[in-house]
């Protein structure tokens, strides 16, 4: 018993150091360099900076006239709205097509296949939604980001469905649960973990999407945070202390929603396997 | 009990309507264009000459041997390293928590960060990276530059930001299978790596398939992160088929890049869809 | 078909002016005063010869408030741009919003998008020559020529932002040049003469490499920076077959096969190893900082980085730095080979037509002008005729890069001669000079991918 307390010991330890060494350590180098100046940062190098300029966050909001907060607003509502939508559509079919398998289901799993290999037709797409009217839109913009996530959201939660024992849909089949309630209440409950790693890497993947809005949402009142990186990014102003803060910047909100989710994540996860 | 009644397929409708409108009816259109000269006012017709200009791309055999190795590259380090962390942090460490968010933090930041920030740590000669290799006598490298070695240095980075999740499809898979059967094991005696390879292995299988066809395909027809870091380069030794497809529809040949995908779809097909017909098989056997 | 006239027709008028270059501006010397730099920098009055009188003065412009948005790629320095903006809000009522872009391929693929889509800012910045050809101007831009004030835009440049007898563009800053910078001070020190052809370049190369300084600076972590020399060589294959850009555009002379076109690819063999440790790997930003502090000697680069240094540094160093042509065969023709400025381009299908044409006519007005060089140095002549460089224009623009323009001595680069301009021409441009490929080789390529570009312009181009 001790021998085994102190393997775990040695394994966080170890773990740690690694985590640390191979994941922290670019973090660091972002946080660090986005508080030096101009010349100190192009050194490229770890150190402390010789002067924390916390005045470099505060260039990087006021660029473009405070270009950054309309960019958040609108990188979030793009990414609440898409992963509303993709969580009520993609859960749906997931478990249609785990649970059902015959030629319907077939063909669609195909069709969603090909959407994860290939890659999106910008173009074409753009002159579909010139034709619906709908090109420039927050609407369209949502649409599409669920359209190009699909795929991968609906394997996750097919993936998923397939550790869940169809037991229990058999007694609520026989208990006479409706369809709609078969799903809303027996099943669904059931995917809160899968739906808990949908939102985090929705989200995350969502708000760091940088060509599909510039392409499909022009302009510069729909710019989102993404496109705030090109400020300090041209030939004439790259700038790497105002790019790294500004790429912290924009880190924080995904944060946030992750630290809160991590735990979650867990939470359900218990919750299911107890039920389960 | 009567599958077809209660697996609606009314149920499907709401996500293939979109993915139809959005993904699908675009692509077919694309189709059309590939066998055109196309610059979005006017197109004009010209058979399969797309196709042929195509495969007279200087670049296209080093184009598509990269992307051959930056795929099983990318999604063989995934799946075996992804596992190894995602047991290590369902296992009793402690900081198993704080290590999990830290295995996550690259996948928060954008691809175009995380490209600008390793070309400034693989720097040549300011880098931190060769300048912690020196400590142990290790000569100077130069990781993007180098053309034997690019690909690989950012194959690298790709399995750095990529593992997060894979490493979180994992963890919710081994965190779903039913403890009864750890429990029942332990009752028979049988130790750690014996759980690991007769439970937690066969067990985590769908999830380790979803890894596997992510990654390969991710792998196949990602270039982000190959455009943030070398845009290709040196010259194109770090091409990938769509990266060529890309610059093709970078330089207004929308009918020619248009046929790159179509090419790209077909070889992506060839590969993955028996892969994936041959886990599957696997998964329901 | 449509494509195809408009090819040629531009062709056609960007030959016109072909030797020429912009109205050089000749410089009053004989007033000249040499106030301290500081003096300059700070002074509020303009400095600049103003013998042309303004063509409006104060208070004449029209004053009717209106935003125009404005597109433009982060790798242009907007210090001018920004200056004349905000003397337009004041006496125009006109606000700029200014929406940023990136450069490159990336910047390509969105304008042409945009473009296509219908969704353009009311004004946008892009190249001139070529790259504008391949945008099919006539359908999305307003042609200013039906404007008095077009006139007096400089003849080569408007060939340059013209098809189809419509002109569409005004100059963003000043021309430049593509050349070799290189350093005033190393030269001294080691006693080394301006070369006159390029074995003579090759030779200092190798002279400075023995002495244990970087000969070369070389920024292809930047990989459009590459392209510098072969661009900026255009001159020397003129100079070798002056029928090189007819032949060209018909697709009858190619470079893989033409000793003209050939010398500028095998320039980059002659250069392997004189290049910076980590030149792979260096952008254009940490070059400057290289030339700004003497780290190297000779930079392929366009004159544009004068003004990069100048806003991390200051005029001292700046005026360390002298500039050459890209050396030839012929000791006896040493010339210098000229970009046109990125343009002003106003959107025809924009709702505030009137207001575009408005600022345009603003930009290239002499007010405007001044305004302009107050706020960003010139890193060439100007393309506004008889309007010139100011007294405290850069050493290597003012005396360096003047002498050719005085001599006659120089051409545009080959992208605002022909409307075929190979996009790969970076990469390929980068593979050569990283060795991995022959110059042969980057030459044939290079004609393979402006076989597609002809394609695509509608040219009828054997294979």
């Amino acid at each position: 018993m001790k021998k085994k307390k102190t393997t775990i010991i040695v394994g966080d330890i170890i773990g740690c150091a690694a985590a640390l060494i191979i994941f922290v350590i670019p973090f660091l180098f972002m946080l660090m360099n986005s508080l030096k100046d101009r010349k100190e940062a192009n050194q490229l190098n770890l150190s402390l900076p010789d002067n924390f300029l916390w005045s470099n966050y505060l260039e990087v909001i006021q660029t473009g006239n405070y270009q950054i907060l309309t960019a958040f607003k609108n990188s979030g509502l793009i990414t609440i709205g898409s992963v509303v939508v993709l969580i009520v559509t993609a859960s749906m079919a997931g478990y249609i097509i785990q649970r059902r398998r015959d030629k319907v289901t077939g063909i669609v799993s195909v069709l969603i296949m090909v959407g994860l290999m290939i890659p999106p037709a910008i173009l074409p797409t753009i002159w579909v939604l010139q034709k619906l009217h709908i090109y420039k839109s927050m609407f369209s913009i949502i649409m599409l980001e669920v359209a190009l996530n699909t795929p991968f959201t609906v394997m996750l939660y097919r993936g998923f469905m397939s550790t869940i024992p169809i037991e229990l849909e058999e007694a609520g089949y026989i208990d006479g649960c409706s369809k709609i309630n078969m799903f809303t209440s027996i099943v669904f409950p059931l995917l809160k973990p899968v739906t808990a790693t949908v939102i985090i890497l929705n989200a995350v993947n969502i708000f760091n999407d940088f060509s599909n809005p510039l392409y499909f949402f022009p302009g510069k009142a729909n710019s989102t945070v993404q496109l705030t990186l090109y400020n300090f990014m041209g030939q004439f102003s790259s700038s790497y202390n105002l790019l790294f803060a500004d790429v912290i910047i924009i880190v924080v909100p995904m944060l946030i929603l992750f630290l809160i989710f991590n735990k979650r994540i867990v939470d359900g996860m218990v919750a299911g396997a107890v039920k389960g | 009990m009567d599958k077809k009644k209660i697996y609606s397929l009314w149920f499907l409708v709401p996500a293939t309507t979109i993915f139809a409108v959005f993904f699908i009816i675009p692509t077919l259109a694309s189709l059309y264009f590939s066998l055109t000269v196309w610059n979005f006012d006017s197109s004009k017709f010209c058979g399969l000459d797309n196709f042929k200009m195509f495969f007279s791309e200087n670049s296209l055999n080093i184009g598509i041997k990269n992307t051959l190795i930056y795929a099983v590259l990318t999604s063989g380090l995934k799946v075996i390293l992804a596992f190894l962390i995602a047991v290590f942090l369902t296992s009793a460490i402690k900081t198993k928590h704080i290590i999990r968010s830290v295995v996550f933090f690259p996948n928060l930041i954008s691809t175009i960060a995380i490209g600008i920030t390793f070309a400034a740590l693989l720097h040549p000669t300011k880098g931190i990276i060769n300048s912690f290799l020196s400590i142990f006598g290790v000569g100077r490298i130069d990781w993007l530059g180098n053309v034997d070695i690019a690909l690989f240095s950012i194959i690298g980075v790709d399995v750095w930001k990529g593992l997060s999740i894979a490493t979180v499809i994992y963890i919710a898979g081994i965190q779903s299978i039913d403890k009864g059967y750890y429990e029942a094991a332990a009752i028979d005696g049988a130790n750690g790596l014996n759980k690991l390879l007769h439970i937690t292995l066969p067990l985590s299988r769908p999830s380790r398939n979803s890894v596997i066809i992510l990654s390969f395909i991710g792998g196949i027809r990602s270039f982000d992160l190959i455009w943030a870091m070398t845009g290709g380069g040196p010259g194109f030794a770090t091409d990938v088929l769509a990266s060529i497809v890309y610059k093709q529809y970078a330089a207004g040949y929308y009918g020619l890049s248009t046929a790159g995908n179509v090419i790209m779809l077909v070889l992506i097909a060839i590969l993955a869809f028996p892969l994936q017909k041959y886990l599957y098989s696997k998964e329901t056997a | 078909m449509k494509k195809k006239v408009l090819a040629i027709l531009l062709t056609s008028m960007m030959t016109i002016g072909l030797m020429t270059g912009c109205s050089s501006g000749t410089k009053d010397t004989s007033v000249e005063t040499t106030p301290t730099e500081a003096a300059q920098k700070e002074e509020a009055a303009p400095t600049v010869a103003t013998d042309s009188e303004n063509t409006a003065a104060d208070g004449q412009w029209e004053y009717k408030e209106a935003t125009l948005t404005f597109l433009i790629d982060s790798d242009v320095s907007l210090d001018g741009f920004n200056a004349v903006a905000e003397l337009a809000k004041e006496k125009l009522g006109i606000t700029i919003e200014t929406e940023m872009r990136a450069g490159g391929a990336d910047g390509d693929n969105l304008v042409k998008t945009r473009l296509a889509s219908g969704e353009m800012c009311d004004l946008m910045g892009y190249n001139s020559g070529s790259l504008l050809a391949a945008l099919n101007p006539t359908e999305y831009f307003i042609d200013i020529s039906q404007y008095d004030w077009s006139k007096k835009l400089d003849d080569t440049y408007v060939g340059t932002v013209s098809s189809e007898n419509q002109v569409f563009g005004v100059p963003l800053g000043s021309a430049q040049a593509g050349a070799v910078l290189y350093n005033k001070e190393m030269y001294a020190k080691y006693n080394l003469q301006v070369p006159k052809t390029w074995d003579e370049f090759v030779a200092n190369c190798k002279v400075l490499d023995q002495a244990g300084e970087t000969a070369m600076i070389g920024a292809f972590g930047d990989s459009w920076t590459s392209q510098v020399l072969f661009l900026g060589d255009y001159y020397n294959v003129l100079a070798k077959d002056p029928n090189f850009t007819s032949g060209f555009e018909a697709g009858t002379t190619k470079y893989a096969t033409s000793e003209a076109g050939l010398s500028s690819f095998k320039k980059y063999e002659d250069l392997n190893g004189l290049y910076n440790d980590d030149y792979l790997a260096t952008t254009y930003d940490d070059a400057c900082d290289m030339m700004a502090s003497g780290q190297g000697a000779h930079w392929f680069m366009l004159t544009q980085a004068l003004s990069n240094i100048y806003s991390l540094y200051d005029k001292e160093t700046v005026d360390k730095i002298g500039v050459f042509g890209v050396p030839g065969a012929d000791a006896s023709n040493q010339g210098l080979t000229v970009w046109m400025p990125t343009s002003i381009y106003g959107n025809k299908n924009s709702d505030k037509y009137d207001d575009i044409v408005r600022f345009m006519e603003f930009y290239v007005s002499d007010e405007a002008l001044n305004a302009m060089t107050e706020a960003q140095l010139p890193d060439g002549p100007f393309c506004v005729k008889g309007y010139q460089l100011p007294d405290n224009a850069y050493e290597a623009v003012k005396t360096d890069m003047q002498a050719y323009f005085d001599a006659g001595k120089t051409s545009t680069a080959q992208e605002f001669q022909t409307s075929v301009k190979g996009s790969n021409c970076p990469a390929i441009c980068q593979e050569v000079a990283s060795g991995q490929v022959t110059g042969e080789k980057a030459a044939k390529e290079y004609d393979e991918d402006c076989y597609k570009q002809a394609i695509q312009l509608g040219l009828d181009w054997k294979e």
